[in-house]
């Protein structure tokens, strides 16, 4: 069951930032253009069930495993289509935002790609 | 000869940083909330007791130059990096510390978290 998709409508300047430390920020089409400077821009919509553990991230052909999602994670993504996803592979989130998933390279990222959170199954 | 009052701010339970000093100022006095679900408590609770403009930085845009304050309700890694970068200080809702690639930007002079309401005070 899909969750949560979109495509990515944008990406910040300074995405590097953030990507080199395997970590990707994601922002709704509302976000102030201060905070898209390092995110990816995306069309998301609603947020159809909260997302937890052992769900799986797709981004473009890649696949995630998420292993920890953090106390507010669901509530940026629901408000705001924003959510931190750090490919760390920790099982407790360092940060009540954080997302985490496997630790594996991202895959290059491009206007039109499509990604989505969904149940694992 | 100001309308504006000034506020102290410190932070909350297992909060970080601060507290910081905020006095809006003539073109600089936009209490910027940077919050899901628009202007966040804490927001218009500063804006109340200083006489700035609460603002909901996701439904308008506004220059750096104009805010006073930004409020954000970061899980710790963007938001709570991007506006003490630029200078702004900074209010987090949420008790986070600084982590995160932008950490070298969140100073104890920039940056409070963990803040609630009560933790807003006028000083004269």
């Amino acid at each position: 069951m899909v969750k949560y998709a979109a495509h990515i409508t944008g990406i910040g300047p300074l995405l590097s930032e953030f990507a080199e430390a395997g970590i990707l920020v994601f922002f709704g089409p509302n976000a102030p253009e201060e905070l898209t400077e390092f995110a990816v821009i995306h069309d998301g919509q609603a947020l159809a069930e909260p997302v937890v553990a052992g769900d799986v991230f797709a981004l473009g052909d890649e696949r995630y495993r998420l292993l920890a999602v953090g106390e507010v994670a669901n509530q940026n993504l629901a408000a705001l289509g924003h959510f931190i996803i750090k490919f760390n592979g920790a099982t407790e989130p360092e940060m009540p935002g954080d997302i985490c998933a496997e630790a594996r390279s991202l895959p290059a990222l491009a206007v039109g790609m499509r990604f989505q959170f969904s149940a694992h199954g | 000869m100001s309308e504006y009052k000034k506020v102290r701010i410190k932070k909350g339970p297992k909060g970080w940083g601060g507290p910081l000093v905020i006095e809006p100022k003539p073109g600089r006095d936009l209490i910027y909330s940077v919050t899901g679900g628009g202007i966040h408590p804490v927001a218009a609770k500063i804006a109340e007791l200083t006489g700035g403009k609460a603002f909901d930085g996701f439904k308008s845009k506004a220059d750096f130059s104009e805010i006073a304050v930004a409020v954000i309700d970061c899980g710790g890694t963007a938001r709570v990096g991007v506006y003490p970068m630029k200078k702004v200080f900074t209010v987090d809702v949420h008790p986070t510390s600084p982590a995160g690639p932008l950490m070298r930007f969140i100073t104890e002079d920039l940056f409070v978290s963990g803040v609630r309401p009560e933790d807003i005070e006028v000083v004269s």
